[in-house]
C-alpha cells in the first residue's frame, strides 16, 4: 500500500526536491524504512535509536503518531504523512 | 473595555528583532498595541535587510534594538517602545518576560525559543512562537495556562544537528507570511479570543514552495517536561539552554532558492 509523505523544505535535498514521494508499508516505521530504500539518508534525519527524533514530528493526518503508537502507528488507505521538524530562524 | 482599549493597554515583548520581528511589530504597533519591548543584543546586517524590513542601508553596523525604536516612532508614533539591548538569558528572562501582558518569539537559535517557552511558562505569560527557514515556517500560540506548549511539540534544544542547520537561509517573502500569521495570533490572544476555541494549542505551518498553508490542533503531553502531569521545568537553570552543537557550522545565507 502506497502512502503520501509530505517532505518539508529542509529535507527536500534528499528527495530531489519533491515535496511529496510515495512508500509503502503497514505501519509509520515500515513507510520509513522504504522511504530510506527510495531516499538513502533521510531514515537518519528522522529516527535515532530511540525511535522518532526530539525535534522532529510525525504525523499520520492530524494526529501526532507520539499519541498514536510511535513507529507501530498502522495505515489505513488514504493516509498522508506529513513530517514537521523543528525550525529556528527567520 | 473596547477592542482599541484593550490593545492601547497591552504591552508586548517582541523577542528577537530580525525577520520575524520587525514585521510583526510593525503589524502589532499599527493595530494599536500601546507598549512594544524590543529584546535583541545584535547588529543590523546588509545580509538581514531583503526580509528585516524595519532597517535600511544606513542601519548596517548599528544596533538593531535603538534602529528599530526610531524606525517604529515614524511608523507608528503613538506607539511606547521599550529597549532592551539584550537578548533573553537565563539570567534575565523570567523578570523580563514578566513586565509584558504577550510574548512573541521569532528568535534564530533553538536555545532561546526554548528558554522562552520555559519563562513565559513559569511567569504564566501567553507567548507565540515563530520560526522561518527557507521555504518552510512555523507558528505556534501557546496560552497563559501552559499547554499545550512548544515543549509538547519539539522536546528539548536539540543536541544534533536538526534537519536545516546546513542548508540554512532565508527567503523573505516566506518570513513575511510568518510573521504575519505571529501577528496575527498575537492579537487574537491579547482579544481574548483565546478562550474556547482559540487560536492557543494549534500549530500553523507554510510551505512557501506550495503556498500550502495547514493548521492542526497539537496535543499537551502528559509528560511534557514543561506543562505535563508532572512537570520537572519549574525554574531556568543555564545549562538546559546551551545548544553549542546544535547548529554548528551554521551560516547565514540571504537568497538562495532552489
Amino acid at each position: 500500500m502506497d502512502t503520501i509523505v509530505r517532505i518539508p523544505a529542509a529535507l527536500r535535498t534528499l528527495t530531489g526536491g519533491a515535496d511529496e514521494v510515495k512508500a509503502s508499508g503497514k505501519t509509520v516505521g515500515e513507510v520509513i524504512e522504504d522511504l530510506e530504500r527510495r531516499h538513502p539518508g533521510l531514515k537518519d534525519r528522522l529516527l535515532d535509536e530511540k525511535g522518532v527524533r526530539r525535534f522532529i514530528n510525525i504525523y499520520v493526518g492530524e494526529e501526532d503518531v507520539r499519541f498514536t503508537g510511535g513507529l507501530a502507528t498502522e495505515l489505513k488507505a488514504g493516509d498522508q504523512i506529513s513530517i514537521i521538524p523543528a525550525i529556528a530562524g527567520g | 473595555m473596547s477592542v482599541a482599549q484593550e490593545l492601547r493597554e497591552a504591552r508586548v515583548l517582541v523577542v528577537g528583532i530580525g525577520g520575524l520581528g520587525c514585521p510583526t511589530a510593525i503589524a502589532l504597533a499599527r493595530a494599536g498595541v500601546g507598549t512594544l519591548g524590543i529584546a535583541d543584543d545584535d547588529e543590523v546586517d546588509l545580509s538581514n535587510l531583503h526580509r528585516q524590513i524595519l532597517f535600511d542601508d544606513a542601519d548596517v553596523g548599528r544596533p538593531k534594538v535603538p534602529a528599530a525604536a526610531a524606525a517604529l516612532a515614524r511608523l507608528a508614533p503613538e506607539v511606547r517602545v521599550e529597549r532592551h539591548a539584550t537578548r533573553l538569558l537565563p539570567s534575565n528572562a523570567v523578570e523580563l518576560v514578566s513586565g509584558y501582558d504577550l510574548v512573541v518569539e521569532g528568535s534564530d537559535n533553538f536555545a532561546t525559543k526554548f528558554l522562552t517557552a520555559d519563562a513565559c511558562a513559569i511567569a504564566r505569560r501567553p507567548v507565540v512562537h515563530a520560526a522561518a527557514v527557507r521555504w518552510h515556517g512555523t507558528a505556534l500560540a501557546v496560552g497563559p495556562e501552559g499547554g499545550p506548549c512548544y515543549r509538547c511539540l519539539f522536546e528539548d534544544v536539540p543536541l544534533e544537528n536538526a534537519p536545516n542547520c546546513a542548508e540554512a537561509g532565508v527567503i523573505g517573502p516566506v518570513v513575511g507570511v510568518v510573521a504575519a500569521a505571529q501577528a496575527d495570533l498575537a492579537l487574537s490572544m491579547l482579544e481574548g479570543r483565546a478562550s474556547g476555541g482559540g487560536p492557543a494549542g494549534e500549530l500553523f505551518t507554510f510551505d512557501g514552495k506550495s503556498l500550502a498553508v495547514r493548521r492542526r490542533r497539537i496535543p499537551r503531553r502528559k509528560d511534557c517536561p514543561l506543562c505535563g502531569d508532572g512537570p520537572r521545568i519549574r525554574d531556568i537553570e543555564p545549562k538546559r539552554y546551551v545548544e553549542g552543537i546544535a547548529c554548528p557550522d551554521r551560516k547565514e545565507t540571504t537568497w538562495t532558492p532552489s
